[in-house]
């Protein structure tokens, strides 16, 4: 199964759409700490590189991330399909729930290896304002930039390991979901569209509001909310392994 | 116990049926070809027997296990290529893609063997090449290598010589024959019936998603031809002849075996002007053109 896992990991680093999220995921806080705009857009003064992973991370996870991960997870099936290698591995002794559960493994284990990246761009375009204590927040904790006061080096890389896996584990949901999709359509830009569609129409249930601690996407940003995290993580690992487990259900019976 | 045992086989897209109630069956050692028009459902038959699709209606058996309900157990002696040209990961070499297919099927000493089956289709020489520069050829060629690595004992190929030159057909023909001879049961579909014809047992011929026939060949037995001034009459003759076998009409001819002498016999005393016997050297291609037209 690890072997399984491991060969899951080295195609998913093959396809072209991984390397460009993690480019584009890479450099983006390089580009975010150089920004001249940014006091004048968003009224912020960078004083500390603790500062640069979080203002990567808020930029990142409004649209971005969601959709690298929404995109790459999709393709985990979708781009075996398009290279017609998916029959020749399920012409093999190898049960398809394996099969899908390791593709999903796989595709759960990238918005981490995606934020990874991310965290490390930030760290490295943070140097230049240096990681000593200071006064001021990191974006990610009490009193968002401005902060509450003295924030020691320690307490402030622990707010920003916190936010990046609390944000992982938001985007574990919609991975899941694309490979369902991707099982049931077996073409990725279609899966990842449907992805998509379903997290903005899932959005726009806040008009019933019974529904809205049960949507998927009042989670999305429990990285900026760590007190909601008990019930919000429970929530979606739920979502995570339903999606997971229809994907397995369904490419189960599925005509390839 | 049959190799591969197709029962009532059919597949529903909607309501439209495209393959009904097809059965035939593979024995251990014997070659078993599907051929038929495009669109005859050769390659549905292909992707239900291998277990890639699910039928509406029947049942595939692999050496006596359900494929489509035993999953992964059934296809443990199962080689396949399903696709032309088959299809390989792009980034690795077709050394590392058989090895790693071979480690999925769990073979033994899988160096030894994916170099054993590279020599035996001769792609060893571009063995540490990535897939991607390869020609159509060689990744038809990868694809049998592949198929025959596990050393199953069903082997089921959609039409295993698409994008190779004559001499890769020649070759693909004569491995399918050899493992025939091992005692693998082999199931292709193809449009070289000529070519074939020299090593296949039966043909199955499809026409409109049914098996409209099925002809045995190299049963051992020569056949003749008999052409008379009364065939229709001569048959029903001939079909009474205890020493003749596999009597029947072919358009203006009878067909049978058995003893030429007996059948002689039989139409002079019944009468009958004969105008021509001889030896009947089946001509798979014509009969398939008059069955498919006739179909």
């Amino acid at each position: 199964m690890v072997r399984f896992y491991l060969w899951e990991l080295e195609k998913l680093y093959h396809l072209k759409s991984v390397r460009l999220g993690a480019a584009a995921a890479f450099l983006l806080p390089i580009l975010w700490s150089l920004a001249p705009g940014l006091k004048k857009v968003y009224g912020l003064v960078l004083v500390s590189g603790w500062q640069v992973p979080a203002l990567a991370l808020l930029a990142g996870m409004e649209f971005l991330f969601p959709f690298l991960v929404a995109m790459s997870a999709a393709e985990v099936l979708g781009a075996e399909v398009a290279m017609g290698t998916l029959k020749p591995v399920l012409l093999r002794p190898i049960s398809r729930t394996r099969l899908v559960a390791v593709k999903l493994l796989a595709a759960l284990t990238y918005p981490f290896a995606l934020l990874g990246l991310s965290l490390v761009g930030g760290l490295l375009a943070g140097v230049f304002h240096g990681f000593g204590g200071f006064y001021g927040g990191t974006g990610l904790g009490p009193g968002g930039f401005a902060g509450v006061g003295y924030l020691a080096p320690g307490a402030a890389l622990a707010e920003i390991l916190r936010a990046y896996l609390l944000a992982g584990a938001t985007l574990l949901p919609l991975a899941a979901l694309a490979v369902f999709y991707a099982s049931v359509f077996l073409s990725t830009t279609a899966s990842a569209l449907a992805t998509l569609a379903t997290v903005l129409l899932m959005r726009m249930l806040v008009v019933f509001p019974a529904l809205v601690p049960l949507l998927l996407t009042t989670y999305l940003n429990l990285y900026l909310q760590p007190e909601k995290a008990g019930p919000g993580l429970l929530l979606l690992a739920i979502y995570t392994l339903g999606f997971g487990l229809l994907a397995v259900l369904f490419f189960e019976k599925k005509d390839v | 116990m049959p190799a591969l045992e197709v029962h009532q086989l059919g597949k529903r897209y909607g309501r439209r049926w495209v393959l009904e109630k097809v059965s035939f069956q593979v024995e251990p050692g014997e070659v078993y070809a599907l051929a038929g028009p495009n669109g005859s459902g050769k390659t549905t038959i292909i992707r239900l027997v291998t277990g890639l699709a699910f039928p509406s209606a029947g049942w595939v058996r692999l050496l006596g296990a359900n494929v489509h309900e035993e999953g992964w157990r059934a296809r443990r002696e199962l080689g396949a290529v399903v696709e032309a040209p088959a299809a390989f990961y792009p980034h690795l070499t077709g050394r590392q893609n058989l090895e790693r297919m071979a480690w999925m099927s769990g073979v033994q000493d899988p160096a030894a063997r994916v170099r054993e089956v590279m020599m035996r289709l001769e792609v060893i020489a571009v063995a540490d090449q990535k897939v991607a520069g390869y020609s159509l050829g060689q990744r038809q060629r990868l694809g049998i290598a592949a198929a025959i690595l596990a050393r199953p004992r069903v082997l089921v190929l959609d039409e295993p010589t698409s994008g190779l030159d004559p001499d890769g057909i020649g070759k693909v023909h004569e491995l399918l024959a050899e493992e025939a001879g091992r005692g693998v049961a082999v199931l292709l579909s193809t449009h070289h019936l000529r070519e074939a014809s020299g090593y296949v047992s039966k043909v199955g011929i499809l026409g409109g998603g049914r098996l409209v026939d099925e002809v045995v060949l190299q049963s051992g037995a020569p056949r003749y031809r008999v052409r008379t001034n009364d065939p229709r009459r001569a048959s029903a003759l001939l079909k009474t002849v205890p020493a003749l076998d596999g009597v029947r009409l072919r358009g203006e001819e009878v067909l049978f075996s058995g003893p030429p002498e007996e059948a002689v016999r039989a139409l002079v005393a019944g009468g009958f002007r004969i105008l021509e016997l001889g030896r009947d050297y089946f001509d798979l291609y014509a009969y398939y053109r008059e069955r498919v037209s006739g179909g």
